[in-house]
């Protein structure tokens, strides 16, 4: 087992590293100067020159390159060029409203698509499992944002329930909950719908293996079997998605963070993108990238600690 | 049969949360019941110094915390009162006298503010070693000389005339604590002022989300409506327009888009002021490179351009057609198009002239969001008319600008653009950027006049109102005659607010002085 995680968290460095190659090749390639952007219009050429020599843009990018992943190292992942201050200390304000909002939207998500795909695959073939599919479906097909602009609509300002925009005031935890409603709605109605049919195909595909059989001829009571054998079997598949869309959703929920102006590492990423504002990109990168191979790790550790078949083969 | 399942216990839990999410009605934000305001700031206010800050936003909150010695008059012409100061003279063209009102106060025990501080912000921007973005707004300041502690005089190396249009009353003219910030690493700050002295001081500062004053008891001047603003980062102009439909912005700026609709259906108890921008947006042709080098195919555009259907397609009939880059009411504003209507005959034959005779496929390039995608298909549409094929290629702002400054020639791939670009009240803020020295930075179309260049430099100088109106206008004609502008609108600010409150803006609506707001 230390085996298997130390092999993992060394793959998890080179994933690391070669999205930080490719990201840092990737953002020069856009056209766009970021000292003129930062300095304005009314920059002369020579406070554009100065800049770019303070801020290391005059050398050659495989030295940038070199100098950035050197810093990163030491723990340095450089400094907003608008405001200067530390990205790291820039990421940590907006990381947790990213994490809060990814963590709500599943966990709703979590609540209700498993116990429904559990449901749909008990009553196979019945008018509930076929309204579960088309809700299902339905909720994987209608895009995010679609959920986003309506659910605004309907219940920030047609039945005022919800706030539309911002994030709560710092410190109150009840108010900023309160704001997480609606985008954590948006974001995990999707998830529903995925993690309802994959709980009912890998339920089907359990509930007819060999084992169940076996308990099933033992006497053992139906509920004993569905939930206590079956269920424990058919969510290791989910439990893989969601180490996956839990980092995805730390940097991906930028609509979400757009639609309801809320802040969040995925916005902070775009208004640096646009901005050319590359520390920034890259300090929030490195470490969503960070996270999201955290996030796969422990999914594959909590994949062992379920299955003993996943547990030998390590 | 379907039988139900549902037994006492699950009822009296489903009844109870259903009573209880009823009892709690629908959504008060609790501030709603404070005196507060909540402005839309459209970008995240990031550099709180007058020195490097980014947009107005940040300036509208420098006025709340340490204004100038004068400011804007609100309203709807151009003009500027005393904010800071108790007087201000121009004695000559050289040199301007001033007297800071008493009793100011720098929060952080750093005293009174003096004429001390007023030297030492304005000569801090000038200063070419502080690389200070608004040095330009400084560019003829020799010096501030201190004649006691209240009192002081501007010397000027020569007649500057924008000094009161567009320097004093906007942030190059705010006032920084000099023994605040003389103690800061580099002298310069950015999010965390150091020493405020306004009519509003700092309660909290959540950066990206939203930037909390309240009410500075000593403040001596007059009392601000409000006794807590809140300005909170709306960066996307539909997420601040429902914001304001619940309750959760009492003033946005939004896009000229929107004023359609609102007019339809406005939000109950509120109001909106559509103010007349000062930005100017044009069609420009790149003049030096490729098949708009021939003055003649430039011309073709201009008369084939039907700029009355792009406001019409575009902005909704919400913005009226403009006359150059210097907007009504102002200095140098023109009274006419010399081309004011589009004359397709006269197009084509001057599309044959420069043989041509079936047209020819280009591109327009433009920012990538929908009004100016709409407007450079409303314009492809008319050019299609006269047989010119355009396609529109929308472009991140900032590579526009590279392609534009590309020293191996990416400008040649620039024929044709789209480009809105923002200005202050006085003219020479929209000339400035056509000049000779912008070619390869900001004159796009790398338009190369002479007399365009002397007459922007003479202008800066001139104290007569008549003669500067007319060199401005001379080179609004000789832009024009150029063939590689086509000038389409001002367009419009609207700002929404709510109507129990008149709001201070600006006269084009950009600006928003909360300390300045009145009650109805």
């Amino acid at each position: 087992m230390l085996f298997y995680v130390m092999n993992r968290l060394g793959l998890a460095a080179m994933i690391v590293a070669t999205a930080l190659a490719m990201l840092f090749g990737m953002i020069h390639i856009v056209p766009g100067d970021p000292a003129s952007i930062v300095l304005g219009p009314r920059a002369t050429p020579e406070m554009v020159a100065e800049y770019q020599a303070r801020m290391g843009l005059d050398k050659p990018l495989p030295m940038q390159f070199l100098v950035f992943f050197l810093n990163v190292m030491k723990g340095d992942l450089g400094r907003d060029v608008f405001t200067n201050q530390p990205v790291f200390d820039l990421v940590m304000t907006q990381l947790p409203h990213s994490l809060a909002l990814a963590g709500l939207g599943l966990g709703w998500a979590i609540l209700i698509g498993i116990p429904l795909g559990c449901f749909s695959a008990i009553k196979r073939g019945s008018w509930l499992d076929r309204l579960t599919g088309v809700i299902s479906v339905s909720a994987i097909a209608i895009p995010s944002f679609v959920v986003a602009l309506y659910a605004l609509l309907v219940f920030a300002v047609w039945l005022r329930w919800f706030p539309a925009i911002g994030a709560g005031k710092s410190g109150q935890i009840g108010e900023q909950l309160w704001y997480l409603v609606l985008p954590a709605f948006s974001i995990g109605l999707g998830w529903v719908g995925y993690l309802a049919r994959l709980v009912r195909a890998s339920m089907l595909e359990i509930l007819g293996d060999n084992h169940i059989r076996t308990a099933r001829a033992y006497g053992l009571p139906e509920r004993w079997i569905v939930y206590r054998y079956a269920l424990k079997l058919a969510v290791l598949p989910t439990v893989s998605l969601l180490g996956v869309g839990l980092g995805r959703l730390l940097s991906g929920a930028v609509f979400a963070e757009i639609v309801f102006a809320r802040p969040g590492v995925g916005k902070l990423v775009y208004d640096s993108v646009v901005s050319r504002n590359y520390p920034v990109v890259l300090g929030a990168v490195l470490i969503t990238t960070g996270l999201f191979v955290l996030c796969t790790l422990l999914a594959d550790l909590i994949n062992a600690m379920l299955d003993p078949r996943v547990r030998e083969k390590l | 049969m379907l039988k139900s399942r549902i037994n006492r216990r699950e009822f009296l839990a489903t009844t109870a949360l259903g009573g209880a999410i009823a009892a709690a009605g629908p959504y008060r934000p609790a501030e709603a019941q404070t005196k507060s305001l909540k402005v839309r700031s459209y970008i995240a206010p990031e550099r709180l110094d007058p020195i490097h800050y980014l947009g107005a936003p940040e300036a509208d909150i420098f006025d709340c915390l340490y204004p100038g010695l004068i400011s804007y008059k609100p309203g709807k012409e151009w003009g500027w009162q005393l904010d800071a100061a108790t007087s201000i003279e121009q004695v000559d063209p050289t040199h301007v006298k001033f007297e800071l009102k008493k009793g100011l106060g720098w929060s952080g025990g750093n005293g009174e503010v003096t004429a001390e501080d007023v030297k030492f912000s304005y000569e801090r921007i000038a200063k070419p070693e502080n690389k200070s973005p608004y040095r330009g707004d400084w560019e003829a300041l020799d010096r501030v000389d201190v004649t006691s502690s209240h009192t002081g005089v501007i010397v000027l190396k020569e007649p500057f005339i924008p000094l009161f249009s567009t320097t004093l009353p906007r942030a190059a003219g705010n006032i920084v604590c000099k023994k605040a910030v003389e103690k800061l690493d580099g002298q310069r700050f950015t999010l965390e002022p150091p020493a405020t002295f306004g009519a509003y001081k700092i309660k909290k500062i959540e950066p990206r989300v939203r930037f909390t004053l309240e009410r500075n008891p000593g403040w001596p001047g007059e009392r601000a409506m409000f006794d807590e603003v809140d300005f909170v980062v709306v960066t996307d102009a539909n997420a601040a327009e429902t914001a304001f439909a619940t309750g959760e912005l009492d003033v946005a700026l939004l896009p000229m888009t929107a004023v359609p609709r609102l007019r339809k259906a406005m939000p109950p108890k509120s109001k909106l002021v559509v103010s007349p921008s000062l930005a100017y947006w044009w069609l420009g042709m790149q003049m030096e490179d490729g098949i708009f080098k021939d003055k003649r195919v430039r011309q073709a555009v201009q008369y084939a351009v039907d700029a009355q259907s792009v406001l019409d397609g575009a902005f909704f009939g919400v913005a009226e057609r403009s006359t150059g880059i210097i907007a009504p009411g102002m200095i140098g504003h023109r009274p006419a198009n010399k081309i004011a209507k589009p004359d397709l005959d006269r197009a084509r034959k001057l599309l044959a002239e420069a043989g041509h005779p079936r047209g020819f496929k280009t591109e327009i390039g433009v920012r990538n969001s929908a009004e100016f995608i709409n407007v450079g298909q409303v314009i492809a549409a008319g050019l299609a008319q006269v047989g010119i094929q355009a396609e529109v290629a929308p472009f991140d702002s900032g590579v526009q600008k590279a392609m534009a400054s590309d020293k191996a020639g990416g400008w040649k791939k620039m024929q044709m653009h789209v480009v809105r670009f923002s200005m202050a009240p006085d003219p020479s803020w929209a000339t400035v950027w056509f000049t000779k020295e912008q070619i390869g930075e900001w004159n796009w179309e790398r338009f190369p006049d002479a007399e365009y260049n002397d007459l922007h430099k003479a202008a800066l100088r001139e104290y007569d109102a008549k003669k500067r109106h007319d060199m401005y206008v001379r080179m609004q004609d000789i832009m024009e005659d150029s063939g590689a502008y086509v000038f389409l609108t001002h367009g419009v600010n609207p700002v929404l607010h709510r109507d129990h409150f008149i709001p201070a803006l600006a006269p084009d609506g950009n600006r928003v002085y909360v300390t300045k707001f009145k009650s109805t």
